[in-house]
């Protein structure tokens, strides 16, 4: 399957005065890219324009090379599964998804819509009506409609809310599945394990910005102002403890039981500097695990005022 | 058009016991008419009540602005709509779809029972005219309250207000409004075809059905290109 | 502000605890309700698309009033006394109430909110009866501004002075108790029909549905119906009932009644009653 990529350049959104999405460039490419952001951020916002259902104040959204709004061929190549959960409830899934397998043209609509049920392993109920469906049940029946046509790109609105634990679990299987295949996945959430569990690529967005893209464990690294902190476990704590306090690298150390937990400056000479001393000073090393690079403490550091 | 659009909105139309409601109306203008043709009153009496204040000034606009904002306002309203737009479909396509079918419910449930009131009161040929008459009003009136629904979060209210205060009120006291009244199309269109003493045609019949077209295409168009740039908000309040 | 806790937690005072000062009563939540409300049919305190409506609606008939008082001056004898501009502008009304009586009562039944009202010190009558005591006013108060550009430019328009403005005034008092009857009459029938429904779509067609069905039925059997059946045939139609009221209170209005008027009064007293008590029974009734 080729990368479709969904790009962003300089897009702004206003409503009235106020501004949702201030001045964002991104590029989101095959795999999983998880939209992180606090509730408010404009994170729906950043969606609804990227699929074409809100036209950005400013700047240029386009999907595969094309722009997004006003152009509703991009919907061959774009799956989408809002936030509002509104389904017509009078029908079956089946026919649902029926329905969306036709309206998109697909040459055998029967055998695509079956696929798509099979995928999000709806099959027993896909002849009930929707309105008797629990929230995950629906939540798949979305995503089903979202992919009958294949589409190189999916879009997901807080795709997890509302889902119970295994409920969530065969969504990831199926998003990482799907990125496999060289898929365009884009999710948005505001639940940092979520993303951390499903993707190492992240766009944050803080206030309507974008505070940082990337990899968010290399994101952490590109934050030297703030220190690193390690748990070390060794033969010889507090040997070690005294001789990396002596480190330029090294802001502060503490004893605990679990090991010693170090504040290193600088994430490069500290490795390196640990390396040596511990050769120096006879000390094995058995642990050596960085504390703080969790998604979470990603995010606290870019959303702290 | 679009088979599978057409077939959707007319079960979420017709598919619930909301579908119902349609029925009174209807059942009232007929059974008036049987009440009033039963007195032995003369129909131009009561004519002219029944058949235009009733049937063509109320009925006919309610049933179009029920049906007519539902084909396309209810969605917008529960956000569903974002399942049809997100499909590589020409946005004429849907606004076509929706709008053949709120004809379709409207010409049943208020342009069939004029005809028939019609004919009880005043024959075949009276009939035919407020057939004629009627289903092309319900087009007119569909297109105008499907574009409404797209204008507006409330079409419903600003349809009400357009026919109460437009269509009843200043169509009847400011002569220059009748050129813009589908009230008056209506039943003009429907004195050419069948003339009769219980009409009160004001316009020609031709110039009517030209108005007519006018405001079928405009409301048409004037839909699809809002359906165009339409941009979700978020819940209305 | 933190009172320690074992084991490091705390329970935060941030002033809702304990709370030693004075607590209003049912009186002061029914009132508030009432004003909120009454702000609420105008669309005050919220966007401007909510006031587009029913302030639209409020200028139109302010302009119709001036209209009519500017053709007035112009002519012997006025076009409309203020009992048949109230008359006249009923029909408006109805159009009004449909409009506005959903937004008092079916947004609080779309979002839930009654449980919030009803677990708080005012009882489910008093929710009612501020809702209806709001919406009559807000009927009121559109046909107030009418009557008052007509008493002001009648009165001061006049060559006969002080006595001229005396004998508007009297014109105008009768042209305001037509106005609440008819302002109590419309919200007593528009509120426990709005109050059906939880979607205003709904609820504003079943309000229109009521009102325009209604008077062209009464109109064919004042045409077919002999004698006494054609005089009460206003009774099935409410703007032709409070029509009918007028005639017989100030033998003005659009409707004939012939010997049958205190009859229409008692039937307007009656579905103002009814009204009211169906809507209290409806909160009664109401699962939340």
């Amino acid at each position: 399957m080729t990368t479709t990529t969904v790009e962003l350049t300089g897009v702004s959104h206003w409503y009235g005065n106020v501004v949702a999405v201030n001045d964002i460039t991104l590029t989101v490419g095959a795999g999983v890219t998880g939209l992180l952001g606090p509730n408010g951020a404009g994170k729906t916002t950043v969606l609804h324009m990227m699929a074409g259902f809100l036209p950005p104040s400013q700047g240029e959204v386009r999907l595969g090379g094309h722009p997004s709004w006003r152009n509703p061929e991009i919907y061959r190549q774009l799956g989408l599964v809002t936030e509002r959960e509104s389904m017509p409830g009078f029908l079956t899934a089946w026919e649902f998804v029926l329905a969306s397998a036709k309206l998109h043209r697909l040459a055998d609509p029967r055998q695509a819509a079956s696929r798509a049920l099979d995928i999000v392993e709806l099959g027993e109920s896909q002849h009930r009506r929707i309105s008797t469906y629990s929230k995950g049940m629906r939540q798949r029946a979305r995503v089903a409609a979202a992919l009958v046509h294949d589409p190189a790109v999916l879009l997901l609105d807080e795709p997890f809310n509302g889902m119970d634990p295994r409920q969530r679990l065969h969504m990831m299987d199926l998003l990482h599945q799907m990125s496999e295949e060289g898929r365009t996945i884009l999710f948005s959430s505001h639940i940092l394990e979520e993303v951390e569990q499903l993707s190492g690529t992240v766009q944050v967005i803080v206030a309507g910005r974008l505070a940082a893209s990337g990899d968010y464990r290399h994101i952490r690294r590109l934050m030297t102002n703030r220190p690193h902190v390690f748990t070390i476990q060794s033969s010889d704590d507090r040997l070690l403890a005294t001789v990396l306090m002596r480190q330029e690298s090294v802001s502060g150390v503490e004893l605990e039981p679990a090991g010693i937990q170090v504040r290193a400056n600088d994430y490069g000479t500290f490795t390196r500097a640990l390396a040596k001393v511990a050769r120096d000073e006879h000390v094995r090393l058995i642990g050596l695990q960085p504390a703080d690079e969790s998604l979470e403490r990603v995010f606290s550091y870019l959303v702290a005022t | 058009m679009n088979l599978t659009i057409t077939r959707i909105t007319a079960r979420a139309l017709l598919g619930r016991k909301r579908a119902l409601l349609l029925l009174p109306m209807p059942a009232l203008l007929i059974g008036l008419t049987l009440l009033a043709n039963g007195t032995g009153v003369p129909a131009a009496d009561w004519g002219p009540i029944v058949l235009g204040e009733m049937g063509i000034t109320v009925i006919l606009p309610l049933t179009a602005l029920i049906v007519g904002s539902s084909v396309l306002g209810l969605e917008i309203e529960d956000g569903t709509i974002t399942h049809i737009l997100a499909k590589p479909l020409p946005r004429r396509e849907i606004v076509l779809s929706k709008l053949f079918v709120a004809w379709g419910v409207t010409t049943l449930a208020a342009a069939a029972p004029l005809a028939v009131a019609g004919a009880i009161a005043g024959g075949p040929g009276l009939a035919l005219g407020l057939l004629g008459g009627a289903t092309l009003g319900a087009l007119a009136y569909s297109a105008v309250f499907l574009a409404f629904s797209l204008l507006s979060r409330r079409p419903v209210a600003i349809g009400l207000i357009y026919i109460m205060l437009w269509e009843n009120l200043l169509v009847r006291f400011a002569s220059g409004a009748k050129v813009l009244s589908v009230q008056r199309y209506t039943t003009a269109t429907a004195d050419t075809i069948s003339p009769s003493e219980l009409l009160n045609a004001t316009l020609p019949g031709v110039v009517a059905a030209a108005l007519a077209v006018a405001v079928i295409a405009a409301g048409t168009m004037l839909a699809t290109m809002r359906l165009r740039s339409f941009a979700l908000t978020g819940e209305t309040s | 502000m933190s009172r320690p806790h074992n084991a490091g937690s705390v329970i935060h005072d941030i002033g809702y605890q304990r709370y030693q000062g004075v607590r209003f009563g049912r009186r002061y939540s029914a009132r508030s309700m009432y004003v909120h409300s009454l702000r609420t049919a105008y669309g005050f305190g919220r966007s401007a698309r909510a006031k587009l409506l029913p302030c639209g609606i409020f200028a139109l008939a302010c302009i119709a009033a001036l209209v009519l008082v500017v053709v007035s001056t112009q002519l012997p004898e006025p076009v409309l006394s203020y009992v048949g501009i109230v008359a006249i502008f009923s029909y408006g009304a109805t159009a009004f109430v449909a409009v506005v009586a959903p937004e008092l009562v079916s947004r609080d039944l779309r979002n839930s909110l009654l449980p919030l009202y009803f677990s708080r010190p005012p009882q489910r009558s008093d929710y009612a009866l501020a809702k209806l005591a709001a919406l009559a006013t807000a009927v009121f108060a559109l046909f107030a501004g009418p009557l008052l550009i007509m008493f002001v430019g009648l009165a001061f328009s006049g060559t006969s002075g002080l006595s001229g403005m005396l004998e508007q005034s009297g014109l105008l008092l009768a042209g305001i108790v037509t106005a609440v009857i008819h302002a109590i009459v419309l919200a007593a029938v528009a509120l426990p029909l709005a109050s059906l429904s939880g979607r205003r779509v709904f609820a504003t067609g079943i309000i229109i549905a009521f009102f325009l069905i209604a008077a062209p039925v009464s109109g064919v059997l004042r045409e077919i119906g002999p004698g006494a059946l054609a005089d009460l045939a206003g009774l099935l139609d409410t703007v032709s009932l409070l029509n009918g009221v007028d005639r017989w209170l100030f033998d003005e209005g659009l409707v004939r009644v012939g010997s049958y008027g205190p009859v229409y009064g008692l039937a307007a007293a009656v579905l103002a009653a009814a009204g009211t008590a169906l809507l209290t029974l409806r909160y009664r009734k109401v699962k939340i």
